[in-house]
């Protein structure tokens, strides 16, 4: 079983390390106080007011404060980060980040595609000017937080109405159907033999197929890897006997995978897939 | 002889495995670089709208500024006759050609940004703060769309040039062609910021 848990943090390893500047995890919560500006309860303050506009209007707003930008551009980084969480709904792209890097005294509001009309960049840039950085120079984070996300939330409010959420999140079960349907099938047909040497060939027929099936279905290469891999190793080592005396060999690592996969569904914050498009505008103090 | 048959089948199998998800590819990402670059073209078209606000504001305060605004009053009309159709895409001259005017726009705008500096008026005036917030957020788009579409671009590209995908192409979509991709210009590579 060591063998399927370390091929499965390998793959999840593999699928992060395209990210380029380093960010911060997003929790769940939609204040990620990064480089500790703000006390318990002002986080959760600010989270309660962000949660409110979300349940009513389906926006998400995001507060982020970073330790450092890692000499990126705000706004470079901003429009990636965005990305990297999926800030917003997926079809509506309506997320707004608000992001204080203290160490650099500066701070931008990053604007979904969908929400741009509602917030345009003159706006968000009078919004930091005159809300935000005034109360910045006096050294007080949360009240210049706070009355910068009252406005972003006066302004953006109305351009969308809530839609209930449809819940669509992948979750794993709809990965795994496919990779045991596939793998039980060619378990069934192949020799009961129980030396895995002799197996190496099916396997590897079976977990290519699987692989392919699955690139055509999701289009994600890190997730049809995954498959091929744990469906050849499924054929590799287990034998039919194993299957129909219902000891499922995998438990353990599909357990594992599962937890990382469909462990965000809980809690209070799903960040939505949305994307960014560059807008917003950024100031410093 | 059976081994043959069943070594035969098996590599068979294994390509028609490697090649069958990878068919659409070549059109897939095709029409991604498409995507990717009308919107980048909306964002310089978007810009190119901005301008004749700010030069009229600007010329309010700065009238005897003429040369600075002539200069991007002409870079404007310039990159008003073009386009970024998937013709130029394809068209190693048009796309350079294209490449050029934006570019001299870029730096004819930031020569006039500069400029600006010497006004203080100019500066504390509402309508032009606001023109300005709007010209840099489309600049960054611009940059954003820059970097998606020199992406999409890359990952089209090396799907033509790299197994299976190259042996694909030349079986079903013979007509396709590396394509034209930016690249980085100077005022890029190092850009001159000028905020104090």
């Amino acid at each position: 079983m060591k063998i399927f848990k370390s091929i499965i943090l390998l793959m999840l390893l593999a699928c992060l390390a395209f990210s380029a500047p380093t960010f911060p995890q997003l929790n769940n919560s939609r204040v990620i106080d990064d480089a500790g500006i703000f006390d318990a309860n002002q986080e959760m303050a600010l989270d309660k007011k962000l949660a409110n506009h979300e349940t009513n209007t389906s926006n998400q707003i995001v507060v982020v404060t970073i330790k450092s930008l890692d000499g990126y551009d705000i706004s470079d980084y901003g429009y990636q980060l965005g990305r990297h969480w999926g800030i917003g709904q997926k079809d509506k792209n309506n997320g707004v980040l608000l992001i204080i890097a203290p160490n650099e005294r500066k701070v931008r509001i990053e604007v979904g595609y969908g929400l741009e009309g509602a917030l345009p960049d003159a706006t968000s840039k009078t919004i930091i000017q005159n809300d935000i950085l005034p109360l910045f120079k006096k050294g007080s984070y949360y009240d210049g937080v706070n009355s910068g996300i009252d406005k972003i939330i006066l302004a953006v409010k109305g351009e969308y109405t809530p839609a209930r959420s449809t819940n669509e999140s992948s979750s794993i079960g709809f990965i795994l159907f496919p990779i045991l349907f596939i793998a039980i099938i060619f378990i069934n047909a192949m020799p009961k033999d129980k030396d895995s040497k002799k197996r190496i060939i099916p396997a590897i027929i079976t977990g290519s197929i699987a692989g392919a099936i699955s690139w055509m279905m999701f289009f994600v290469l890190g997730v049809s890897v995954f498959i091929a891999v744990i469906v050849f190793l499924i054929t590799l080592f287990s034998s039919k006997s194993d299957w129909t005396s219902g000891n499922y060999p995998t438990s353990g690592g599909f357990s594992n995978s599962s937890g990382s996969f469909g462990g965000s569904d809980f809690g209070g914050f799903n960040s939505g897939g949305g994307s960014f498009g560059g807008g917003g505008a950024s100031g410093y103090w | 002889m059976k081994i043959v048959g069943i070594i035969g089948a098996i590599l068979l199998l294994l390509a028609a495995i490697i090649i069958l998800p990878k068919v659409n590819n070549v059109p897939r990402l095709d029409e991604n670089v498409n995507m990717y670059a009308s919107q980048l073209d909306n964002q310089y078209k978007r810009r190119s709208d901005l301008i004749p606000n700010l030069v009229a504001t600007v010329k309010g305060y700065a009238s005897h500024e003429k040369d600075v605004l002539t200069q991007v009053t002409e870079a404007r009309a310039k990159v008003g006759q073009m386009t970024l159709t998937p013709e130029v895409l394809n068209n190693p001259e048009a796309f350079k050609a294209y490449q050029n005017a934006q570019d001299g726009l870029s730096s004819a705008l930031s020569r006039l940004m500069m400029v600006t500096e010497n006004y203080p008026e100019l500066k504390a005036n509402e309508n032009f703060l606001q023109l300005q917030a709007q010209l840099e957020g489309t600049e960054n788009r611009i940059a954003v769309a820059r970097k998606d579409y020199i992406e999409s671009v890359k990952e089209y590209n090396l799907e033509l040039r790299t197994v299976p995908g190259k042996w694909v192409a030349a079986l079903l979509y013979p007509e396709a062609e590396v394509k034209q991709n930016f690249t980085a210009t100077t005022t890029e590579s190092a850009t001159p910021k000028v905020a104090f």
